[in-house]
């Protein structure tokens, strides 16, 4: 079956989820995986969909022009064949915690650093807080640590960031267990 | 005895709470090997509750000595228990969980770090046990099969809840 990646953005209001799902509903189409959050004011919803009968972006015909209407900006991705199955990652989860008064560059600082050990970043989420005056950005994400880096050694990694960026950094590994 | 097959979401058995054990009930010890011996032939697992069975008797067992994680803490070995209460709970620790009956997904949960506990054993006996950790999960997240809950009804968060605040 043919899959598209789906992503609407726009000025959060009640409604935008049951607009988009009806629609999708209406043309058979099915939600996979999918996220939507609120980040700043925007309403934003990444979803993997499928239809049986859907080959490419023409199959939609102008089913997206009511969200447009009212002011989502609409994307379609069409995937490539085996672009919907999700990777399987061996290691373990690690969280780590990065907060501190706002500057530039801490998310790619850090980033930066786990990129190069090819480290894989599955979840990333930040967020300015504080007061106006006195604005803190954290920043909390999730990596898998592949056999034979440990927790340890992340934060040795984080060190000279700690100090570099003036930030808080805290890294730790979250026990998977099958019960 | 037997190894049972383990049931798997959406059975609605997995939903429903299990009945205490009457004190006459003769066949829990049956009931207590059954669960031996599906935890041991499910390889990983490391504790399996009797509605995960299909049977819904307040019976479960726990055993975290042939896991990794459980091997680097004091743990109890294999625990057989009848009518399991929680008497006391603190701290919390968060696990991503998964389960035999949910396979395929996982989510964060968190649990009380340091329990006490009461059960009744193979032989009749009401043992009160203190556990911490790894085996104090497993003991909880059992404990919910009792009440016909999954982890899912426990995943405290999605992953961005942390940033979930009043608005200033």
């Amino acid at each position: 079956m043919q899959h598209f990646a789906l992503t609407i953005v726009g000025r959060d209001r009640p409604g935008i989820v049951a607009q988009v799902t009806e629609i999708l509903f209406n043309l058979g189409c099915n939600i996979a995986d999918s996220s939507c959050s609120i980040l700043g004011g925007q309403f934003a919803m990444i979803l993997i969909i499928s239809h049986p009968q859907f080959t490419g972006r023409d199959s939609f015909g102008e089913a997206f022009r009511p969200l447009e209407d009212a002011d989502l900006t609409v994307a379609l991705r069409v995937l490539k064949p085996g672009g919907e199955v999700p990777p399987h990652f061996e290691g373990e989860i690690c969280m780590i915690s990065v907060y501190g008064a706002d500057r530039p560059g801490i998310v790619y600082r850090v980033a930066q650093v786990l990129g190069a050990k090819r480290i894989n970043i599955t979840d990333l989420n930040t967020k300015l807080v504080g007061s106006e005056q006195r604005p803190v950005y954290v920043m909390i994400l999730e990596a898998i640590l592949p056999a034979g880096v440990s927790e340890q050694e992340v934060d040795v990694w984080m060190t000279p960031l700690r100090e570099q960026l003036q930030v808080d950094i805290n890294v730790r590994t979250i026990p998977q267990v099958e019960l | 005895m037997a190894v049972r097959p383990i049931l798997i979401y959406p059975d609605p058995r997995l939903k429903q709470a299990a009945a205490p054990v009457a004190e006459d009930d003769g066949s829990v010890a049956d009931l207590i090997q059954d669960l031996v011996d599906t935890m041991v032939a499910a390889g990983h697992s490391v504790g399996i509750a009797a509605p995960q069975i299909g049977d819904l008797r307040r019976v479960m067992v726990v055993d975290v000595s042939s896991s990794k994680l459980g091997q680097q803490q004091f743990n109890h070995g294999l625990l057989e228990m009848a009518n399991p209460r929680i008497i006391e709970r603190s701290g919390s620790r968060v696990f991503r969980e998964g389960c035999m009956s949910v396979p395929e997904y996982t989510g964060n949960v968190t649990r009380a770090e340091h329990i006490v506990f009461e059960f009744t054993d193979r032989h009749g006996r009401l043992r009160v046990v203190e556990s911490s950790g790894f085996e104090a999960v497993a003991i909880q997240h059992e404990l919910d099969h009792l009440d016909g809950l999954l982890f899912l009804d426990r995943v405290s968060s999605l992953k961005t809840d942390v940033f979930r605040r009043k608005r200033g």
